[in-house]
């Protein structure tokens, strides 16, 4: 489903980000991201989301290359994946209904079709009662949920976590966790940037860690610092 | 693995499923985001009365200006239609000149080119109307021959060809004297010339200003939603999509803007009838002032939603690209 094949991502000001990445993630796979800050995480996650383009290698989604989607494909291409960002990227501006409703508005949903799919999907995070809120007056843990929904509700292939649990404790970290373990569950490509290092570990899945843009280890046992 | 593979077909399927919208489907659901579009865009206008106020107030009175101006010079232009009328040549003819010779010039000036028509009127008839009219009839009585010449009225189709015309009949056999009263109007045909040259250039600067106003507008409205753009743009909506709620403000700003225009136009037109009705009263004139009429105002809401568009069009090319996720 993911390919990324001796992937190199320069920045402008000369920063080498990923320096000849390389991992394969079959379809409904889950694993995670992990490694110091500054060691390429954000970049490579930017990188799937066509947020960066690679400097040079190959990045392949369902076989297929994306390096040089054009510009205007580039919208078609997100609404494959789901992103679930650190700070959520919630709009204090509408419901939660609303905000979870946006991928499919965006993509041209009927009304009634968007009714249904963002109840199904605030159903799965546990906050279907708290559709007609404002998130701004929910909790950081219940706010990430609402950003999950908001990432599944369209039923992408891939879903991208960066950072997920960065602001929860570790009871709420391991909720959000055990979500992201069932989306897998029902197919989906899960990838996870974190470096809550103690909640991956109890996670028993496939880590990846990246050191200074390399590709440090990748296996399900991790060997911790 | 197999259990693997199965799962990844069903994905597949199901991913398929959520990307398999009808081409009806699509069309209907773009429909339905233009309509709902305009409708919040309206809202949005509506729901911050004090900003979108003074920017459309700021368009209404950019477009009435050269709207005004352009009444005027049209009504001003239809006065001096009317005067147009009787705006003719007098051509007094020779005494003495048979009537085979009369007739021929009548020919002749009705062949001369640019001429809409002309009148002979006979010395006798001259006398006549004379008598009629100036009320010294009995002293009339007293000239042992009627003192007046034939003559011919011509009436030249364009003001402009008046002189060029007098000039022409000038050379004509028989023709003793040629008379145009016509120079004031000339002047004011040049006047209205300028009027409407000032009109366009009055109303492209205008027009740039609102361009301008619109423009910065919706920049400041782009900026204030800029978590929301990039938010969209990360949930894979296109570029048109991000960009069709501020072109619909920029036209609605626009419509808005000619709307009070129209309003302040006829209203202006109003406040004018009155002194204009009494001072045409006084030239026992039959002219009153028009307004913008329909078509008129259709233009002006056509111009206010054009420009209005393109100021939205500028902003939302040059900073939208800017706002990508990060």
């Amino acid at each position: 489903m993911i390919r990324f094949d001796n992937l190199c991502k320069r920045y402008e000001s000369g920063y080498e980000a990923l320096r000849g990445v390389s991992f394969e993630m079959d379809a409904g796979e889950m694993a995670f991201l992990t490694g110091h800050s500054g060691a390429g995480k954000s970049t490579l996650l930017k990188l799937l989301m066509l947020i960066e383009r690679p400097t040079s290698g190959n990045l392949l989604i369902n076989g297929k290359n994306i390096n040089r989607l054009p510009h205007s494909k580039i919208p078609f291409y997100r609404r494959q994946v789901g992103v679930v960002f650190q700070n959520h990227q919630l709009l204090f501006d509408r419901s939660v209904f609303e905000n979870v409703a946006l991928p499919l508005q965006v993509a041209g949903y009927s009304q009634g079709d968007i009714g249904r799919r963002v109840r199904a999907a605030l159903d799965t995070v546990g906050l279907l009662d708290r559709e007609k809120h404002n998130p701004i007056t929910l909790s950081g843990g219940e706010q990430q949920r609402v950003g999950i929904a908001r990432a599944v509700v369209h039923k992408p292939k891939i879903l991208l976590a960066d950072e997920p649990t960065g602001n929860l404790d570790p009871q709420l970290s391991a909720e959000i966790m055990a979500l992201f373990k069932r989306f897998q569950d029902v197919g989906v490509t899960v990838l996870v940037a974190s470096h809550d290092i103690n909640l991956i570990n109890r996670m028993d899945m496939r880590i990846m860690r990246l050191n200074q843009g390399q590709m440090e280890q990748d296996g399900v046992s991790y060997g911790g610092y | 693995m197999a259990a693997t593979k199965s799962k990844t077909r069903d994905v597949g399927q199901r991913g398929a499923r959520g990307q398999m919208l009808s081409r009806v489907d699509k069309w209907q659901s773009y429909r339905l985001h233009h309509q709902a579009t305009l409708k919040n865009s309206t809202l949005k206008i509506l729901r911050e009365p004090l900003q979108s106020l003074l920017t459309i107030l700021v368009i209404a009175i950019a477009l009435t200006l050269p709207a005004a101006l352009y009444l005027s010079v049209e009504n001003i232009r239809q006065l001096s239609g009317g005067v147009d009328a009787s705006a003719q040549i007098s051509v007094f003819v020779k005494k003495g000149a048979r009537e085979s010779a009369l007739k021929s010039l009548t020919a002749k000036l009705e062949g001369l080119s640019g001429v809409a028509s002309v009148t002979y009127i006979s010395a006798q008839d001259a006398l006549d109307e004379f008598e009629a009219l100036s009320g010294f009839g009995s002293a009339l009585q007293y000239l042992d021959e009627n003192p007046l010449p034939d003559s011919f009225l011509v009436q030249p189709l364009l003001i402009g060809d008046a002189t060029r015309l007098v000039t022409e009949i000038r050379e004509l056999k028989l023709v003793d004297d040629v008379q145009l009263d016509l120079e004031w109007l000339q002047r004011l045909d040049g006047l209205l010339d300028m009027g409407r040259k000032l009109v366009l250039a009055l109303g492209a600067a205008l027009g740039l200003g609102v361009i301008l106003v619109v423009g910065n507008t919706i920049r400041l409205a782009i900026q204030s939603r800029r978590d929301e753009i990039t938010v969209v743009k990360m949930v894979g909506g296109t570029d048109a999509y991000v960009r069709r709620p501020f072109l619909y403000s920029g036209l609605l700003f626009g419509i808005f803007g000619a709307l009070i225009a129209a309003f302040f136009l006829t209203g202006l037109s109003f406040w004018l009838a009155g002194p204009v009705n009494n001072l045409a009263l006084l030239y026992q004139s039959q002219f009153s002032i028009s307004g913008l009429g329909f078509s008129g105002f259709l233009v002006l809401l056509l111009i206010g939603g054009g420009v209005g568009l393109i100021g939205a069009w500028l902003a939302v090319g040059q900073h939208l690209r800017n706002i990508q996720p990060r």
